[in-house]
């Protein structure tokens, strides 16, 4: 379905001006380069943007290592984006040649993992918090707590995310707090109350739709969630869900643009990036994906105040409290391992 | 010699390329994966061995028996499943359906949906299955439910009907080839020497279909143990199967030595299973001659 989706969305973007000069191949999340503000762009920059979908932050490597010389710019989490660094993917950005750059977040741009030697690697561009979300009806005390996924009387009505970040959410419920520099014991503690939590779960949720058809269809009424883009979904359709942030705190996530080594289509990368750190791309992606943005003078430029509190753009103490994605480095396979071993069992 | 330049030249078509074919598709891909299959894991990516550590990691690492031996349960339940429903249904064709319009619109009902993409085939067992799906509505309306069951989706029971649904065609194809190609006079010929229609259909009807048995069990099997489609779409948190694991070694954990082995573990048991069927269709051609 979300290859035919792709697919379809790809041609969509292909068929826009046929006066293009230039051409920009994004690899990049659904809705980060949706019609609704991208064809605006490609009206007035003359550069034909196309699109390719991915479903994790694991595509972006195997995409890139498997050939490359297709895509001009990614946008990997930043917890991969020092992986993109160190496999050589991509090359440091003219930060002079990028307006608006002075106006991103001063926590964004002090991530060590768009840096390198003295040179940023990526530009923030969208961030928000790995929520937890509940089915109201299912709910007469609102949940609080990571514990209430591990709640028996919810059996069968359980979904996680299919990712390394359970990982987190287990250490988190066993009080494990430092979630990024997990000892190996601490990795195994997490797994065993994964293993524990498995006759619970209905289904590992892998894409952002099939969590949405989960909740729709009536299968599960609790999990986590990427904040403000799945319960947009539901209520869209009417599903009354609420997000909820656990007393345990929860991840926070920043995804940022990067350059691919060598583009050839440097220039229409550039005014690419330009759009998308302006009002015209922070609010496009803010509107599309419910998501909060990195560029705090664009956000209140082009928000409605009620839009600008709702995704927190105003709430530094709320972005403080989220504990932001980091790369694992040699760790990582020690977290991806145990996640395995537990969707093995 | 002038002649022969150009039968040369076609000698050389002929053979070359289908040989080119091989080379370029069969054993240059095979090479570079048994090549990986013996790489280490080096953060960020991984760097060129000659070691067997990916292998010791498969025998000793119990995740990795757990899922071959789910993924094989799952597949010979599949192919057992496919076989009971097809070889009746085949039988039936063959020997008893006397209309030859009726014949070849039951016959094409079931090839038919493998002109219907998989994926939206497999997609539809899970609006069939769900809680508020279309099974659950029909149990609810007859009373033999009286709240949805969530047991139908989700799990390793879904899989092998999804699977079944999926593969049967593979199945019923070779079967239905076999049991046209037996004379109906070996049958009168078994009745004239005293047999009944049981033991005409298991001395004579049954040995002779065996190939088509073996070559549609060859396929349903390797079919089913190299998904990883229904496993995501209808499988469960118990539904892991070894194409996903090998799917996440070369994606998400970015390990291709690891996921390569895995790769040729897995060729490994599907040539072997290709070669028995293979023997046995052979001894029954022997047996039959």
């Amino acid at each position: 379905m979300k290859k035919t989706l792709t697919a379809m969305l790809t041609l969509g973007l292909a068929a826009g001006p046929a006066l293009a000069e230039g051409t920009v191949n994004v690899l990049t999340w659904e809705g980060y380069a949706d019609p609704s503000f991208i064809t605006k762009f490609e009206e007035e920059s003359g550069c034909k943007v196309s699109a390719t979908y991915v479903g994790s932050n694991d595509d972006f490597a195997p995409k890139l290592l498997g050939g490359g010389g297709i895509y001009d710019l990614i946008t990997p989490s930043i917890d991969t984006t020092a992986l993109m660094i160190d496999l050589g993917l991509v090359e440091p950005l003219d930060t002079a040649a990028i307006t608006g750059w002075n106006d991103i977040y001063p926590k964004f741009l002090s991530q060590e993992g768009i840096q390198r030697d003295g040179a940023y690697y990526g530009m923030p561009y969208v961030w928000g918090a790995i929520a937890f979300m509940y089915l109201d009806s299912a709910f007469p005390t609102p949940p609080t707590s990571i514990a209430d996924l591990w709640n028996p009387e919810l059996k069968g009505k359980i979904s996680l995310w299919d990712d390394k970040s359970s990982i987190y959410v287990a250490a988190r419920k066993n009080g494990d707090m430092d979630i990024y520099n997990l000892t190996d014991e601490q990795i195994e503690k997490a797994k065993a109350a994964l293993v524990e939590q498995k006759p619970l779960v209905r289904k590992y949720w892998a894409t952002a739709g099939e969590l949405v058809d989960l909740y729709k269809a009536g299968e599960v009424v609790i999990s986590n969630t990427w904040a403000g883009y799945q319960s947009g979904l539901l209520k869209a359709e009417g599903v009354k869900v609420t997000e909820f942030i656990p007393k345990e705190g929860a991840e926070g996530w920043m995804d940022s643009w990067m350059v691919v080594k060598d583009t050839p289509n440097k220039e229409c990368a550039y005014k690419f990036l330009n759009m998308q750190l302006s009002e015209l791309g922070q609010c496009g992606v803010a509107n599309v994906n419910g998501y909060s943005v990195a560029n705090a003078a664009a956000a209140k430029a082009c928000m409605p105040a009620e839009q600008y509190a709702a995704l927190h753009q105003d709430d530094p103490n709320y972005l403080d409290s989220l504990q932001v994605w980091q790369a694992l480095g040699d760790r990582f396979e020690a977290y991806t391992n145990a996640w395995n071993a537990v969707k093995a069992q | 010699m002038i002649a022969r330049a150009p039968r040369n030249l076609s000698a050389l078509l002929v053979l070359g390329i289908p040989l080119l074919w091989i080379v370029v598709f069969m054993l240059l891909p095979y090479g570079i994966i048994v090549t990986y299959s013996f790489w280490l894991k080096s953060y960020p990516t991984f760097k060129p061995a000659f070691q067997f550590g990916n292998y010791l990691t498969l025998l000793t690492d119990v995740q990795y028996l757990q899922v071959l031996g789910r993924t094989l349960k799952i597949s010979i339940l599949v192919s057992i499943l496919s076989l009971g429903l097809a070889y009746p249904f085949a039988w039936w064709l063959v020997f008893r359906c006397r209309s030859q319009a009726l014949r070849t619109w039951a016959y094409m009902a079931v090839i038919a949906p493998l002109w219907v993409s998989y994926l939206l085939r497999a997609y539809i067992w899970k609006t069939i299955l769900g809680t508020e799906g279309i099974l659950n509505s029909f149990l609810m309306s007859t009373g033999l439910i009286s709240e949805p069951s969530s047991l139908f989706l989700y799990n390793q029971f879904a899989m092998v009907v999804t699977l079944t649904y999926i593969f049967i065609p593979f199945m019923v194809m070779p079967i239905y080839t076999a049991l046209e190609r037996i004379p109906l006079n070996l049958a009168e010929a078994s009745a004239d020497l005293g047999m009944g229609p049981v033991q005409t259909f298991l001395k004579v009807t049954l040995p002779l279909s065996t190939p088509g048995i073996a070559a549609g069990f060859t396929l349903t099997f390797c079919l089913s143990f190299g998904d990883f489609i229904a496993p995501f779409l209808v499988g469960g948190p118990d539904g892991n199967l070894i194409a996903s694991v090998i799917q996440t070694q070369f994606g998400a954990a970015l390990n291709w030595p690891l996921g390569s082995a895995l790769s040729i573990v897995m060729l490994i048991i599907v040539l072997a299973i290709v070669s028995l069927s293979d023997r046995l269709e052979a001894t029954a051609h022997t047996g039959a001659a």
